[in-house]
């Protein structure tokens, strides 16, 4: 070891601080205009008087009549929980027979799931209008909850199939011995195993779930008056998007929870991206 | 090797039952993937020939080809191609850039690093919209830049007003809240470069951008290129960030082509033509997709060589 790269390290420690500290500043200026004035936010818009600090604006952008923040965390917890349960149920047992069944026909199926993880979904936003409209589903939450789990299975499918195939055989046979039916071996002796996957597959769809803005805004749309965190945010903020008494507290609001969400597990989401993006 | 469960001998009814099971299995998945994704690609090319407007009562009529000829011929459809592919090039470059120099630097597992690492992907749970409205806030003609350039007499910079610095501005707020994932990428590949190959380098008297030339950058070329593609793929989906940041202003100047379809030819009730631009960009990640998978077989075949 010498002693050479000392003043490297240095240099790479004081360039990565100055960016850490860069990358913060959005979120340190959203944090202190949210207690701000207007008049405050147009003059002062990086310090903060803590003796003028007023709770008064996230107070009123809390009960805004436009968006009720917490009926709007309700719902997009609610479509996170049934997205994850309706996808991790329904992939699960398709891709242990996937990836049991060496035969042709199953290996198609599978490319044929795997051509999804292409299809850009907001793309085809419109003809699914048209479909859940057929089924009366058009501007309801079960609607929803359908389309957006249909676009998390393609890569939910895919990382489960991938991961099956490395789980030993023997595993199956051995209950099959035992006379456990299929189901059984899927639930009770595959499903336990696949507990890191699983989580991967949680935390990519919750993401992307919680933070779809173009599903909700045409499937729901204004008259459904179901607003998600980011509908609701738009909705009270797009028009006033220059009352940054408005804007501030109601996007602090909208992120503070998965912010405090993400940094509390961070290991296990960056963890969790990994190894998504390794496998897909 | 003999399978227990699918022997020939096996009588015929456990077979077809068997046969049962493992389709009632599938077949869930595959009615609600069919049913809102495969459908709907197939109801966006079967619209994308008609003068469908949206009204239920309404027949859709044939009309051939007009729509693909509107939207290569309209000059804000063209124009909106040319900012979704600047988006997703110049975009995909900038990601790819700062989340591979960052990786290399916070390659090592330590206090600072992970921190490092946490603050330069928290943007990524943050919704794109969401992005988009707090950058308005910093970079809008009263925003919080151009207020701090004021105090320190500097005249203001049209961020978000002129067209050229909007187009830029945007990528720039893209680039800002996508990197982290990218650099998660190519942390894990960095793992997977085995250690001795780069201890020999510097036994051997390789510096540090001789190590990087001859071991690292070959063996990260397959996340390398995975990521430039994929990045580009979702940098093609641009929506979110155009309806928050710029409203696709000015001048149409950062109009990508999600944000045709579903905020200028949708609300037109312009189906047939909306459904037209939708088969474009489809077929845009197709032909991208296509290529990450060819460049991927060839990079596994070439990573199989070596190892």
């Amino acid at each position: 070891m010498t002693r050479s790269p000392r003043l490297a390290a240095m240099v790479r420690i004081a360039f990565l601080s100055v960016l850490s500290a860069a990358m913060l500043i959005p979120m340190y200026i959203l944090v202190i205009n949210a207690f701000k004035s207007q008049q405050d936010i147009l003059k002062n818009p990086f310090t903060i008087d803590l003796s003028a600090a007023t709770t008064e604006y996230l107070t009123a952008a809390w009960n805004n009549p436009d968006f009720s923040i917490p009926k709007g965390y309700l719902i997009t917890l609610g479509l996170v929980a049934c997205v994850n349960v309706i996808s991790i149920g329904l992939c699960v047992p398709a891709a242990y027979v996937l990836a049991r069944t060496p035969k042709p026909l199953f290996r198609l199926i599978l490319m044929f799931f795997v051509a999804g993880m292409f299809i850009p979904t907001q793309v085809i936003l419109i003809p699914v209008i048209f479909v859940l409209r057929r089924l009366t589903l058009m501007g309801t939450f079960p609607g929803l909850v359908l389309f957006m789990t249909a676009t998390t299975i393609p890569f939910t499918l895919f990382v489960f199939t991938g991961y099956i195939r490395v789980l030993p055989r023997a595993l199956d046979e051995a209950a099959a011995i035992d006379g456990a039916g299929r189901w059984y071996t899927v639930w009770r002796i595959v499903f336990p195993l696949m507990r890191p996957i699983v989580a991967t597959a949680f935390i990519l769809n919750s993401l992307s779930v919680w933070n779809d803005f173009a599903s909700p805004q045409v499937i729901l749309g204004p008259g459904s008056g179901i607003y998600t965190v980011t509908t609701g945010v738009y909705a009270a903020v797009g028009q006033y998007s220059a009352d940054y008494t408005k804007v501030f507290p109601t996007l602090l609001l909208a992120v503070i929870p998965i912010l405090i969400i993400f940094v509390a597990m961070q290991r296990h989401i960056m963890r969790g991206l990994a190894a998504g993006s390794i496998k897909g | 090797m003999a399978r227990i469960m699918t022997k020939r001998t096996a009588p015929r009814r456990r077979v077809w039952r068997e046969a049962t099971v493992r389709a009632g299995m599938v077949v869930p998945a595959l009615v609600l993937y069919v049913g809102l994704l495969v459908v709907p690609v197939g109801y966006a090319v079967y619209y994308s020939f008609t003068d469908y407007n949206g009204f239920p009562n309404q027949v859709p009529e044939f009309i051939g080809w007009d729509n693909y000829k509107r939207v290569f011929q309209s000059s804000d459809i063209t124009d909106s191609m040319v900012v979704t592919g600047t988006v997703a090039l110049a975009g995909a470059v900038l990601v790819n850039l700062a989340a591979l120099g960052l990786a290399l630097l916070l390659q090592q597992t330590n206090r600072f690093n992970t921190f490092g690492r946490v603050v330069m992907f928290y943007p990524h749970v943050l919704s794109a919209l969401v992005v988009g409205f707090l950058w308005q806030a910093m970079l809008g003609p009263q925003g919080v830049v151009n207020t701090m350039m004021d105090k320190v007499g500097h005249s203001s910079l049209p961020f978000l007003s002129n067209p050229t610095w909007a187009l830029w501005s945007m990528i720039f707020v893209i680039a800002w809240s996508l990197f982290g994932v990218q650099l998660v990428l190519y942390l894990a590949g960095l793992q997977t470069i085995p250690a001795d190959l780069i201890e020999a380098a510097r036994i051997d008297g390789a510096g540090r951008w001789q190590t990087f030339r001859a071991v690292t950058w070959p063996a990260l070329a397959p996340t390398v290129t995975v990521a430039i593609i994929t990045s580009g793929i979702s940098l093609l989906k641009t929506y979110d960030v155009v309806v928050s940041l710029t409203g696709g202003g000015p001048a149409g100047s950062t109009q990508t082509l999600a944000y045709s379809i579903l905020a200028v030819s949708f609300p037109g009730r312009k189906i047939g033509l909306a459904s037209a631009e939708a088969v474009v960009l489809i077929i845009a990640a197709a032909v991208l997709a296509f290529t990450v998978l060819a460049l991927r077989r060839r990079a596994e075949e070439g990573a199989e060589s070596i190892g």
